[in-house]
């Protein structure tokens, strides 16, 4: 029976990595065609670095999700705060439209957003992308910290204040260390959802700010690309230092 | 109000950020999509006054009917394996070592980080008529000739599947991490079976974890137009592509903000049945 | 918290950094229309880089622009015939100076001035082409395929192509049935639509970012493909052949135009004009397989590409070729809602 379980596990981790995997492979295959190997080449690298535009964009997106991680961890770490330590009106429905947003659609957010940009004649590119990308990121947030801070002992802070803290210092020396790890896990999930969208970015971009998303899209369905699978490894390859690189840090402040 | 903000301005800026960005970011356009679902398609402006109700009503046209219909049953069909695949899965993985749990949970996110466009694309690599599984299957003398498994609707729901197959097996898994072991010996020291304690107990006490692995597999799999797109060839369209296609090329905003609403308002019937649910154990368990 | 405050205005304030700094021409064109060459030599000469986006489809480059309006900073588009009309009667677009523009005259006459823009106020043209159908004749058996109607034929199940525009496909069920391409009749537009559910068991994909990409997949053996698609696929597929149909080609003319709003005008003149070059014109037929309508850049082609009749139809050719014109929002709805039901799936 266990062996049963462990084959069927190790099954279904192969089925989500062969994609990866071949991606890998193939981003160093020489050959054109993309379909049979044809010799360890480094040509998709190149011609990736040499495409100006392509690489624009990487830079574009990974600035793009790199900022809409900050910015939602921020406001999603103080709305976390708010819902947990005040009372006030309207509570119910800030959670409510917490809610809405992680449970609607994609494709709906993104039309709503594209709608309300037009209404107010934002123009599209690196601001309609961040504020959509950081709004779909904060109920993430918002319910990573909240978690967080429900095992969390009131009497810390009441204690702090007890002792003349102000409110502000009571976030910043007493909350903000306990809710540290909350943070950096709604940070990385922000930052992963960002990398990861195509719906709402194919709507909210314009031509001024191109990101990776919709580059990807045109050169897919024009054909084969090889360059996309080197591009896939890279992002790989850069999310998983990123990911060791918080794991240290977290590890150190830890100890 | 004013006293407040004086006595607890860190208070009050927070409340107002956080209210503004809502406000601002969630509720007005949504408020936007509402109201053009209720006004007159307009071929120059969008949409135009009178408000009515006919973009509801061409919804029920036996043509989009169809066409929704469709969209649905291969986003249930995507569930359905999810579901297959992933639950004995979360079962499995809730019975390894804590340690190396979270090692396993990990492996299930970092797919995420290459696009996902990026990994339709090399879906494609393996699906193709000259593609990897056929060359595969092939050479193992499987098939004579390749199949066609590409722009097929197979092909879609296995690129569904493959996208969104995490999102179902996390709440089961969190559904079966809570499922305590000593249930579990008490219903086999009240003499019930493997299966009778299957039926009984584990499917209801986890019924909660499949609801929502339900919801969040379901309502996405009707809306990621892009795979369709590489994968189908553009057939076999999800309600995604029609919601797309009536913004930026049909220019029917007001069926297309309808179709947005059902769609939602689709979701909010599962996460009603899902609390509901949830309420209905509770009691039970209590 | 003043760090964070730093932080936001940091992320708010390096929102223009990405490319102001230079002169940028955003090029609104179909995928795969202008040879990389060309736009690294317009750059190299006049410092301005170009940025160029595609679309797949009039409907959706019409969309976004109309969409976007005050926001889009699309400097100079390429719609296909009738389009330039309805995004003109729309005041979509902005007049061209004729005086910035050089090499006007040298534009085939038989392509200028034509109903779409009396006089080309608002557009020049581009390139020229025909859908018609591609064949993979390495795998084709039986019978050489003459006409739309072939592609019906019961031993082309699951291996045909058509392009993703509701228009082009309708026009070719039109035609078989007899009727004109540009039908308004929603009982015409009806029963082409059930000739189509027909076909759909024998349609592998749709596909209008590259068609000939399925026939060198291998996914497609035959279907609509555009004469300059047939034309590139060629060079990597020998067997790759363009048929005039028996019922007639879909014939278009792109042209370029320059939306109100764009922020860079003089530069879109001043690519236009760096286009009509006779050289440029030539590089750019040679390398996409389509025809330009400056006649001196014919000479200059190599005879290959110019005795091609797949780039270069004959008058035969051309026989009952139909230009596609503008058919008004009624019947456009009744051809949305029909196409959306025909690639639902069943």
């Amino acid at each position: 029976m266990r062996w049963l379980s462990r084959s069927y596990l190790a099954l279904v981790y192969l089925l989500l990595y062969v994609p990866i995997l071949v991606l890998v492979v193939f981003s160093f295959n020489d050959s054109r065609t993309g379909y049979n190997w044809g010799g360890f080449s480094l040509r998709w690298y190149e011609s990736l670095f040499s495409n100006h535009a392509m690489v624009q964009a990487m830079w574009n997106s990974l600035w793009l999700a790199l900022t809409a991680a900050t910015v939602s961890t921020i406001i999603g770490a103080l709305t976390a705060l708010a819902l947990h330590r005040y009372r006030f009106r309207g509570k119910k429905v800030l959670n409510g439209m917490l809610f809405v947003v992680m449970m609607s659609p994609e494709i709906v957010l993104a039309i709503s957003l594209l709608g309300l940009f037009m209404l107010v004649g934002l123009k599209l590119g690196y601001v309609s992308l961040l504020l959509a990308h950081v709004t779909f990121c904060l109920p993430f947030v918002v319910i990573t910290v909240m978690a967080r801070l429900s095992g969390f002992d009131e009497r810390l802070p009441e204690a702090a204040r007890d002792l003349g803290a102000s409110e502000f210092t009571v976030t910043r020396t007493v909350l903000i260390p306990v809710i540290m790890p909350a943070l950096m896990a709604g940070w990385l999930l922000g930052f992963t959802l960002s990398m990861d969208d195509v719906v709402v970015s194919t709507f909210v971009s314009g031509p001024g700010y191109e990101i990776l998303p919709l580059r990807i899209y045109s050169m897919v369905r024009v054909g084969l690309k090889p360059e996309v699978n080197a591009l896939g490894s890279l992002l790989l390859v850069f999310s998983l230092v990123m990911l060791m690189l918080s794991q240290w840090i977290l590890s150190r402040s830890k100890q | 109000m004013l006293q407040s903000i004086k006595q607890q301005p860190f208070r009050a800026a927070v409340l107002m950020l956080v209210w503004g960005w809502l406000l601002f970011l969630v509720l007005a356009p949504n408020m936007l999509v509402v109201g053009a679902s209720v006004m007159t398609r307009d071929p120059s402006t969008f949409i135009s006054l009178p408000l009515n109700l006919d973009a509801y009503r061409q919804l029920f046209n036996p043509l989009y009917l169809d066409v929704f219909l469709h969209s649905l049953y291969m986003a249930a069909m995507t569930t359905l394996v999810c579901l297959l695949i992933g639950y004995p899965f979360a079962w499995a993985l809730s019975h390894v070592g804590k340690r190396r749990q979270t090692l396993l949970i990990f492996l299930l996110i970092v797919p995420f980080w290459t696009n996902s466009l990026v990994r339709t694309y090399a879906l494609k690599l393996i699906l193709a008529t000259n593609g990897l599984l056929n060359s595969a299957l092939m050479s193992l003398g499987v098939i004579d000739e390749p199949a066609r498994l590409l722009y097929t609707e197979g092909a879609v729901i296995i690129g569904l599947v493959y996208l969104l197959l995490p999102f179902m097996i996390l709440p089961l898994y969190s559904v079966f991490e809570d499922l305590r072991q000593d249930v579990l010996l008490a219903s086999h020291d009240l003499g019930a079976g493997r299966l009778a304690t299957f039926k009984n107990v584990i499917v209801p006490l986890t019924l909660p974890g499949v609801l929502a692995g339900v919801m969040l597999v379901l309502l996405p799999a009707m809306g990621l137009f892009f795979v369709p797109d590489i994968l189908g060839g553009s057939r076999n369209l999800l309600v995604g592509n029609v919601i797309k296609n009536q913004f930026l090329d049909a220019r029917n905003w007001p069926f297309g903000a309808a179709a947005s609403i059902v769609l939602t308002l689709t979701m909010a019937l599962l996460i009603f049945a899902h609390r509901l649910s949830k309420r209905h154990l509770g009691e039970e368990g209590a | 918290m003043k760090k964070i405050a730093l932080a936001g205005l940091l992320a708010l304030g390096l929102t223009g950094c990405s490319s102001e700094d230079s002169q940028v021409l955003n090029l609104y064109n179909w995928s795969e229309y202008m040879p990389q060459e060309v736009l690294t030599r317009f750059q190299e000469e006049t410092g301005i880089e170009v940025v160029y986006t595609t679309y797949d489809s009039n409907e959706a480059m019409y969309a976004r622009l109309k969409l976007l309006d005050e926001s889009a900073a699309y400097d100079l588009a390429v719609p296909s015939t009738y389009y330039v009309s309805k995004m003109r009667n729309e005041g979509l677009l902005m007049p061209i100076d004729q005086s910035k523009i050089s090499g006007f005259d040298q534009l085939d006459p038989e392509l200028t001035s034509l109903d779409i823009d009396p006089d080309n106020q608002y557009s020049v043209p581009f390139l020229w082409g025909t859908t018609g159908i591609g064949v993979d004749t390495a795998d084709i058996e039986g019978d050489p395929v003459t006409a739309w109607k072939d592609l019906w034929d019961e031993r082309f199940e699951g291996r045909v192509n058509l392009t993703n525009d509701m228009r082009e496909v309708f026009h070719m069920s039109l035609r078989v049935l007899g009727y004109p391409g540009n039908s308004t009749d929603p009982q015409q537009i009806e029963e082409a639509y059930e000739k189509l559910t027909e076909l759909m068991p024998s349609v592998r994909t749709f596909n209008s970012d590259a068609p000939r990409m399925p026939f060198l997949e291998g996914e497609a053996d035959v279907g609509m493909i555009w004469n300059g698609e047939a034309v590139m696929g060629k060079d990597s597929m020998e067997s790759l052949e363009y048929v005039y149909p028996e019922e007639g080609v879909i014939a278009w003319l792109d042209s370029f135009v320059i939306p109100k709003n764009a922020k860079n005008p003089d530069a879109a003149h001043q690519f236009i004009s760096f286009i009509l070059q006779p050289e440029i014109a030539a590089l750019i037929s040679e390398d996409i397989g389509y025809a330009t309508p400056v006649l001196p850049a014919r000479e200059l082609l190599g005879e290959d590409v110019a005795d091609d009749r797949a780039s270069y139809p004959t008058r035969d050719d051309m026989v009952n070729a139909e230009f596609q014109t503008d058919i008004g929002d009624d019947a456009l709805q009744v051809y949305a809602k029909y196409w959306e039901k025909l690639k639902s799936g069943r």
